[in-house]
């Protein structure tokens, strides 16, 4: 069991053990209330081999370092062979210990939020398929594999948002997240088959990116095909326009959202685009794309959750954001070392791991006080009522705001000052990057003031509760605050632990293979392995972070939402969401309800044809019918005739 | 003239080693009488003869399985018995499909009670005496032994399209089917003759040989030799119901007890198949490079084969029994197997070689389904069918697979066949085009558009059958309203499925079978 290749096989299997065995169990109604216990053991197993896979990695030494599993075939057709095979390198068992640890806290909060839930057994099957899934994907050599455990994720997204598949809101996120992720991942196809083809027919991760490094195809076709992998990521991880599945994707119970969100599905994007970087790198042009698409997406879903009333919606409107800048730090890979974006960019996902699933765990337990009940304008100063789960939620605001020293300031400053970077070198691009930059230091302030716009409209002013809460309004057990407490010291202790002082990420990451070949098409040189912090650009977001905090309390401590007049128009364009689904309703649903329409006139008359057309055969049947008349005779006569018909024909045709 | 010493120990030895290779006939010859025998004894009478017959069938069959000698078909170039039979891997594959049949058969038989105690050992002895002459017809090599074998198929035939005591349909049947049997074995005989006289010998190489050259050579055939050859073919054309002699077919298909159906439609058709099939490989042999024999013989097979698959799927859409569309199926895929035929190459012999593993399989199913069918509810049509899954899923789903597989989708047996038959017919097409031939390209292209067309229209009537089973109403319900149990035997059940199952593994790994066929033909 020395090879970690064995211990992230066993990482792998025990979700999807514990899949089996929760279904199993939700066949017997004894049995179903049982059905997480098998769920959060795989969970914390995994997180432990995890670990232990971790430890391996860093210890192991030499400036690259991967460790193969032996591959199986798992498809071969033509020049198309697919196997069965687990990469271990740092890019991997750093997300796969940041899923696996945020996905057994989540699960232990379920235990106490789903219960009496008639689906019990139901939802932690799928939770650890969804686990299963994101491993997969994770840990696949292969791009065919990956997309195996990218269409789990999607499936079982699909099935846990529409968990409450009898509400029909429910049933529509479900599919609305289904059907838009799905059309990225037509893009994504198409880009994998693109390269396939470009990259001497191979799906391998290591022998795809050394084929198409050693001979890259021409700049039109590595565009194209970058663009369309990115597709797949857009949609997967919401980026513009394909976002607009994350927010309706809260109708799934809450820890679905803080699954979803923190760990095992918007994530997935960014890992695609971290481990195909030395393929992104080739082409600038991509890169830009993809660092304004982070870029605006980051704005525009910043500003959509100003004005929500959802507490929940402005927390997923934060998760697109946030998204945003993993993807302006990927697309600064190029004119900045691919170490450093690579680094940038996990690491934004490992500390938004903690402080996301830690405010959707914290709003969850806002909900369960609150009889389900959401909605910020209902409800209000609950810090006293709900001590625990007020600092709680507290601690993550501050770390997604980006409050100095805690997680999310780290990391977010990593980014901005890798985008600064790449305004500085991005030759050609270096103005859009600049554009970038401006992009990333104005969310920076939006996300501070949102952040507490619905902390302060949550936890102060006067105690409100409403109706629907009932006696139910105190402070959540003890179950679902320890997780909570565990995800707060995350939120807090992450980022400067681990990375501005001891580089765990960068030191690690540089070991990658993908990053290692992505920097040798870049020529970089080996010393800059991890970023220097940059006193000039934190001071600058701090600053913009402090004062969107200390707007949102000049304006929000009251715990009431007043709107001053001259920014009604304003307010209200974020409150609709930029009307941005309006806007995609009439663009693309309408014109394709005329389709549908249109299509089943036309479906009616090709019905008409196609009746008429199999009328032909039957009325010929009928009239073959008099001829088998039962009469000996005329059998044969017919047999005579026939073959005097044959005869015939065959030798006038011999006697030609 | 007798032969020396030297000759005659020769002669003995060859004819040991084809007395090996014709063991299993003899087998089934020794059961016959064996089977005969246990009729003067009473006691013995308790034993069902049903498993007597299975008995001899089942070692027959292992015998010509175990016939390991014959590797290659050059070891029996010029045949057994002093050129009467061709004992070669072609004939080997056919007989032990027959034999598969027969057992096959023969165990149905003894699920469904057809027939009883008391007439089975007449129904078994026709059986097996039917089977005799169609191995006998697979390894003709001499026109003597072609009528022999028809004759030896065709009689026992006659009396097991009869069997249902008391019936009327089924004794007019017989009749009708004695009468055009008589009419066209006087025919075939009048050809055989035909072609005797001209050639001088019964011997098929010899008269496919010259027949070949003729019609490959000479600017004219004369008529004598080409009457013959289609009188020749008149026999095949009825024992495989090809238009225009299939008119006997349905109505002794709907006369006659299901089995009986099962085999005139599955073993009579492989014998004669294989037999066309035979006649059609030496011809082109005679003188393979031209396309003559094509642009006379294979189009004017090929006109038949059009006009018998549409007649057959066209007169299928009516039906009402049950029976009786299985019999119009019966001549649609007669229809199919003589496109393949028509294509006079070796890759459209083996086609049809795998398409009649494929049909015994799924025909055997059918007729199967409606023996249940007849035995539980006493009706035979489509309407008895309804709400069949219901009633019974173990015989609605296998019937669906059945069905499906006649009508040809993946991943079934049925397919596979098909497949091979159509590729087989483009095939052709493309060859005869490279061999300087336009007009054969635009006939097999048309052939094969033909059958397309021919394959959506059996739709109709094969997934008619589908929806009465799977969306009707059963009539028969109990007193909630819930349809009744079938109440199958679980033999019956047992046998129906594991025929699917086979039908399924057929669709998917079919490699083997091909390189089965392919080196049967070569």
């Amino acid at each position: 069991m020395s090879d970690p290749t064995n211990l992230a096989l066993l990482a792998l299997g025990l979700p999807l053990l514990a899949t089996i065995l929760a279904a199993v169990m939700g066949t017997c109604s004894t049995l179903a209330k049982w059905a997480h216990l098998p769920v959060v053991t795989a969970f914390a197993g995994s997180a432990i081999l995890a670990l232990l896979v971790l430890s391996k990695v860093m210890q192991a030494t030499g400036s690259e370092v991967a460790f193969l599993s032996t591959a199986q075939t798992w498809f071969h057709a033509g020049n198309l062979q697919v196997d069965f095979q687990i990469t271990v390198d740092p890019l991997s068992a750093l997300m796969l210990m940041t899923v696996t640890f945020v996905g057994t806290w989540i699960a232990v909060f379920s235990v106490g939020y789903m219960h009496d839930d008639p689906g019990y057994a139901r939802y932690f099957s799928l939770m650890a398929l969804f686990v299963f899934s994101m491993c997969l994907l994770i840990l696949a050599s292969d791009l065919l594999l990956l997309v195996a455990g990218w269409e789990g994720v999607g499936l079982c997204s699909y099935l846990l948002i529409g968990y409450y598949y009898a509400k029909p809101s429910a049933a529509a996120a479900a599919r609305k997240a289904f059907l838009v992720t799905r059309l990225g991942d037509v893009g994504m196809i198409l880009g994998i088959f693109l390269f396939w083809q470009a990259g001497g027919y191979h799906t391998n991760f290591d022998k795809l990116f050394a084929h198409i490094t050693a001979n890259p195809p021409d700049s039109v076709t590595l565009t194209t095909a970058c663009l369309l992998l990115f597709c797949g990521a857009i949609g997967k991880s919401a980026q513009f326009p394909l976002y607009v599945w994350l927010p309706d994707a809260m109708e799934g119970p809450t820890p679905v959202s803080a699954l979803i969100h923190a760990a095992t599905m918007v994530t997935a994007g960014v890992y695609l685009l971290a481990r195909a970087m030395p393929l992104f790198v080739l082409s600038p042009d991509a890169q830009i794309v993809v660092a304004l698409i982070g870029g605006f997406t980051a704005i525009l879903s910043a500003f959509i959750a100003l004005a929500q009333h959802d507490l929940k919606r402005v927390l997923a409107y934060s998760t697109v954001s946030q998204l945003g800048y993993m993807f302006m730090a990927l697309g600064a890979g190029g004119p900045v070392s691919a170490n450093l974006v690579v680094t940038a960019a996990i690491f934004h996902v490992f500390t938004h791991a903690f402080f996301k699933a830690l405010l959707f765990l914290s709003s969850g337990s806002v909900m369960h006080a609150m009889g389900n009940v959401i909605d910020m304008r209902k409800f209000g100063g609950l810090r006293t009522l709900m001590p625990v789960t007020h600092i709680t939620f507290l601690c993550g605001a501050a770390a997604l705001a980006g409050f100095p020293l805690l997680s999310g300031f780290w990391s977010k400053d990593l980014i901005i000052d890798m985008v600064y970077q790449a305004s500085e070198h991005g030759g050609s691009h270096a103005t859009l990057y600049g554009l970038v930059f401006l992009t990333a230091l104005v969310t920076a302030f939006l996300t501070a003031f949102y952040t507490f716009r619905a902390y302060f409209l949550t936890f102060w002013g006067e105690l409100r509760t409403p109706p629907e809460a009932g006696h139910h309004a105190q402070e959540s057990p003890l179950g679902l605050l320890a997780p909570l407490i565990v995800l707060a010291f995350g939120a807090v202790l992450a980022g400067i632990t681990v990375e501005p002082f001891a580089h765990g990420f960068s030191n690690l990451l540089v070991k990658a293979p993908s990053v290692v070949l992505a920097n040798s098409v870049l020529h970089v040189e080996a010393e800059a392995t991890h970023p220097h912090f940059d006193f000039a650009l934190a001071g600058i977001s701090t600053l913009l972070a402090l004062s969107g905090m200390a707007l949102a309390w000049w304006h929000y401590r009251t715990g009431i939402e007043t709107v001053p007049a001259a920014l009604k128009s304003v307010y209200r364009l974020s409150e609709n969401k930029l009307y941005v689904d309006e806007i995609f309703n009439g663009m693309f649903v309408k014109p394709a309800e005329w389709l549908a329409v249109l299509s089943r006139l036309c479906d009616g008359l090709l019905d008409g044809v196609a009746r008429v057309v199999s009328f032909i055969p039957r009325l010929i049947g009928a009239l073959l019918k008099p001829l088998q008349n039962g009469l000996v005779q005329f059998y044969a006569l017919g047999m005579v005739l026939g073959l005097a018909v044959f005869l015939t024909v065959v030798v006038v045709r011999t006697s030609q | 003239m007798l032969p020396n010493s030297e000759q005659f120990s020769a002669l003995l030895s060859t004819l040991s080693a084809d007395l090996v290779a014709f063991l299993p006939e003899l087998i089934l010859a020794g059961g016959i009488t064996l089977l005969l025998f246990l009729r003067l004894f009473p006691q013995l009478c308790r034993v069902h003869s049903g498993f007597v017959a299975a008995g001899v069938v089942a070692l027959a069959l292992t015998t010509l399985l175990g016939n390991g000698h014959v590797t290659t078909n050059a070891d029996w170039e010029p045949g057994a018995f002093t050129g009467l039979l061709r004992l070669d891997l072609f004939s080997q594959f056919l007989r032990g499909l027959l034999l598969l049949f027969t057992l096959l058969l023969l165990l149905l038989c003894d699920q469904t009670g057809i027939p009883d105690r008391d007439d089975s050992a007449d129904f078994c002895v026709l059986l097996l005496g039917g089977t005799l002459g169609l191995m006998l017809m697979t390894s003709a090599n001499h026109l003597l032994m072609v009528f022999i074998g028809l004759e030896m198929a065709s009689l026992p035939s006659y009396a097991l399209a009869g069997f249902l005591k008391g019936q009327r349909t089924g004794s007019e049947a017989a009749l009708k089917y004695v009468v055009y049997g008589a009419a066209s074995a006087g025919v075939t005989l009048y050809g055989i003759s035909l072609l005797t006289a001209v050639f001088g010998t019964g011997n098929l190489v010899t008269v496919t040989q010259g027949l070949g050259h003729m019609i490959a050579d000479s600017e004219s055939v004369p008529l004598l030799p080409m009457a013959g050859l289609c009188f020749l073919f008149v026999g095949f054309g009825f024992k495989l119901a090809a238009v225009p002699f299939q008119f006997w077919l349905p109505d002794v298909f709907e006369g006659a007890a299901a089995e009986v159906s099962a085999f005139l439609s599955v073993a009579s058709k492989a014998a004669a198949v294989g037999l066309t099939a035979r006649v059609l490989l030496l011809l082109q042999e005679a003188n393979p490079e031209s396309v003559r024999l094509a642009e006379t013989l294979g189009i004017a097979l090929a006109v038949v084969a059009t006009i018998t698959a549409t007649w057959g799927n066209l007169a299928a859409l009516t039906q009402t029994n049950l029976k009786r569309m299985l019999g119009y199926s019966t001549i649609a895929h007669a229809g199919y197997m003589l496109m393949a035929l028509s294509t006079l190459r070796k890759d459209g012999m083996a086609a049809v070689l795998v398409y009649l593993v494929m049909y015994l399989v799924m025909n055997l199913g059918a007729f199967a389904v409606v023996a249940v069918l007849r035995n539980r509810t006493g009706a035979e049509t489509i309407a008895a069918c309804r709400g069949l899954i219901a009633r019974s899923p173990a015989v609605g789903v296998s019937l669906t697979i059945f069905l499906a597989s006649l009508l040809g989708l993946p991943p079934l047996g049925g397919f596979v066949g098909k497949f091979l038959v159509f590729s087989a017919v483009y095939d052709a097409g493309q060859a005869y085009a490279v061999a300087g031939s336009p007009t054969l390209e635009w006939v097999y292209s048309l052939l094969l558009g033909v059958g397309i067309v021919n394959t959506v229209v059996s739709a109709g009537y094969y997934l008619a059958v589908l929806r009465s089973a799977g969306l009707d109403e059963a009539e028969a319900t109990d007193a909630s309203g819930h349809a009744l149990p079938l109440g199958e035997p679980w033999g019956v059940a047992v046998y129906l499925v594991g025929l699917s199952i086979v039908l399924l593994i057929l669709g998917l790994v079919w490699n083997p079978l091909i390189t089965l066929a392919t080196s049967a033909i070569r």
